[in-house]
């Protein structure tokens, strides 16, 4: 009893919310279909498809760190890194699968220096994740001389643009990611963990509950994650590039805070990230799509941040009055 | 009021003319300045050059003037990451003020429209975090793409400035020795300095920073400071534009990128918490010459550009860490 109840309130109160956003989501994808025929074409609906398992990929790890009040920016620089070292690695001769493995270890153990620095001192996640940013983007140059290092196999290239049932192969990545976190975050007692430090971490400590040590495990397997996007980023483009991962943050922060989740943790749902990730992809290619210069779609990206957040904080403002 | 007297009459006359307060984190950096000179002199002489020093002030100032801006709102306890495309905006608008109505525009005038962009950004930033209530780091980091994509979109192609009077405020020098910047930004220096220690203005924006709660008990309104703190940060960043396309005499819409990183690194660096209410601007302006120094002493000795990017992230890094031990020991002090 005392488990089930404040569980299924959650799930209603979530589920409105979720549902709102698959209405706007649907209200978009009419949108970009009438402005654009070629909007519902097969290679237009596949290769936004494959764009969004990089950004699905990292929301979803992100999902637990912020519901659990932790923070990490530095994962675009983390895939450019991996894409970069990976790339130097297979063009010295070493195998695709010890390539793969030391890529995602670079990643894991850059996530774990950020949850270690971060809970040891005490630290602002967004500062230091800033500073280990900027390090890697600037070693990645280094690395690669900022050059676009080419780094093509046939297993990534088939993995990249083979589809099975018409469906392109990184996306059942994706979706066994968004299974494995659904499972994690709901049914298991480290998802319940989660929830409670995000809700007060000062109780889940009083509680006996590790509250650094699992933050620190959620760091590193934001590095993990990381690592898995840099992969697929790598057969999707075919080179390790230093850039690759410059613009990720904005699209993947958006998609995360679209989804529900609050800054000030707590709260946040796999479903409601992986709404919010499609209508980011929605909303990103659509205006591709539609030949939208660049500039523009940046400059969209900060208004609608800056509007997700507004909305959720007002509404938020208008709950605590009541 | 008659307490704070007498307290202040107790004091020696050293005690009063000393600008570093007592545990100031600005005797350590002054340490650091004078050990990182010996080993950047030591390796290469040229860096003691009369040379190198002026283009070492020479690049002071459009940095130091963005990071007083940037000191007032951590002091508030929020970010501004948007400060770079603040200066980028600002700069564009103003390079393109120069080239319509056949150049004719007085300079004031321009100066003055560049500074209300930045006041106008910044006071948006005020207006989303205060009133609406966003996360200070979130609503900056929409600004900052905002923004920076419209000085893109303004301003593909640099526009020149070919006004003499305008470019010889940033090129100018008195005496041939002293660059006209570095006057400009001692005098943001100074008037910040007195503005936060000396008026009732600086007092709040040091008690919200420090207790929001107590501040609110206090009758000051929280909501206000930190919106006021924004609009400085964006007219200190509209003043570092004017400095900058008066020293390049052109603008483009990649003035100021990636400032952000490399101010928040001296804000934090010269002793102002990310707690909020703690620090002062002596230690920013330490702050200011170690990392310039920094930056103009691995130039020196031919260190590629990105690793330098990298060793700021290291100092971040290090300046945040020094900034969490000092917090943890004043927690233990009070305990």
């Amino acid at each position: 009893m005392e488990k089930n109840l404040p569980e299924k309130k959650k799930f209603n109160f979530k589920l409105t919310d979720t549902i709102i956003l698959l209405i706007a989501l649907i209200a978009l994808v009419v949108f970009f279909g009438f402005m654009n025929k070629d909007f519902f074409k097969y290679d237009n609906i596949s290769s936004m498809l494959k764009n969004m398992v990089i950004t699905g990929i990292l929301a979803l790890g992100l999902t637990p760190l912020m519901i659990a009040r932790g923070l990490d920016i530095s994962f675009g620089a983390s895939i450019s890194f991996t894409g970069v070292l990976m790339a130097v690695l297979y063009a010295r001769g070493t195998p695709l699968v010890p390539t793969m493995i030391i890529g995602i270890i670079a990643a894991t153990l850059i996530g774990l220096l950020n949850g270690f620095l971060i809970e040891t001192f005490d630290l602002l996640p967004i500062i230091l994740t800033l500073g280990t940013m900027s390090i890697f983007t600037a070693i990645a140059y280094v690395m690669s001389g900022a050059h676009s290092l080419p780094m093509l196999t046939d297993q990534l290239y088939y993995f990249a643009t083979k589809s099975f049932l018409k469906v392109p192969l990184p996306l059942f990545l994706l979706i066994l990611f968004t299974i494995v976190f659904w499972f994690i975050l709901t049914y298991t007692k480290i998802g319940r963990v989660i929830y409670i430090i995000g809700a007060n971490p000062k109780v889940a400590n009083l509680s006996g509950i590790k509250v650094k040590n699992v933050r620190i495990y959620l760091y590193t397997f934001m590095g993990v994650v990381a690592g898995v996007a840099s992969i697929v980023m790598v057969a999707i483009t075919g080179v390790g590039n230093p850039l690759a991962g410059a613009r990720m943050s904005l699209p993947v922060l958006s998609a995360v805070v679209l989804g529900g989740i609050s800054l000030a943790g707590g709260a946040g749902s796999v479903w409601g990230t992986t709404v919010g990730v499609l209508i980011v992809t929605v909303i990103f290619n659509g205006l591709s799509v539609l030949n939208v210069p660049s500039y523009y779609i940046q400059m969209f990206q900060g208004v609608a941040l800056i509007l997700i957040v507004s909305l959720y904080e007002i509404r938020n403002t208008r709950a605590a009055r009541r | 009021m008659i307490e704070e007297k007498s307290i202040k009459d107790n004091k020696s006359f050293w005690q009063k003319i000393n600008i570093f307060k007592v545990n100031s984190i600005s005797p350590s950096l002054i340490i650091v300045v004078i050990v990182m000179y010996a080993v950047f002199g030591g390796i290469n002489q040229d860096f003691f050059s009369f040379q190198n020093f002026k283009g070492i002030i020479a690049s002071l100032s459009v940095t130091g003037i963005m990071s007083v801006g940037l000191a007032f709102v951590v002091l508030t306890g929020n970010f501004d990451v948007s400060i770079g495309s603040i200066l980028g905006i600002s700069a564009v608008i103003m390079g393109k003020l120069f080239n319509v109505a056949g150049g004719n525009i007085p300079i004031p005038v321009i100066i003055i429209i560049g500074l209300l962009v930045g006041a106008a950004v910044g006071a948006l930033n005020g207006f989303l975090v205060t009133v609406v209530g966003i996360n200070s780091v979130i609503t900056t980091l929409g600004t900052l793409a905002v923004f920076r994509g419209l000085s893109f979109l303004y301003a593909n192609e640099p526009s020149l400035i070919k006004n003499k009077a305008y470019v010889a405020l940033g090129r100018g020098f008195i005496a041939k020795t002293i660059p006209y910047t570095i006057i400009y930004m001692l005098v943001i220096f100074v008037a910040g300095y007195l503005i936060l220690r000396y008026t009732k203005f600086g007092r709040d924006i040091y008690q919200v920073g420090a207790n929001p709660s107590a501040a609110r008990l206090a009758g000051i309104s929280t909501r206000k400071m930190q919106f006021w703190a924004f609009v400085i940060a964006g007219v200190t960043s509209a003043m570092a534009a004017v400095i900058m396309t008066s020293q390049a005499a052109f603008a483009q819409g990649e003035f100021g990128l990636g400032f952000e990183f490399t101010i928040l690194t001296i804000v934090i660096l010269g002793g102002i918490s990310l707690a909020g209410g703690r620090g002062t601007l002596v230690g920013v302006v330490i702050a200011l010459i170690i990392i310039n120094s920094i930056s103009n002493g691995l130039t020196m000795m031919s260190v590629p550009v990105n690793w330098r990017e990298a060793f700021n992230g290291i100092i971040l890094i290090a300046a945040i860490l020094i900034d969490s031990v000092r917090v943890k020991r004043r927690e233990l002090l009070k305990a």
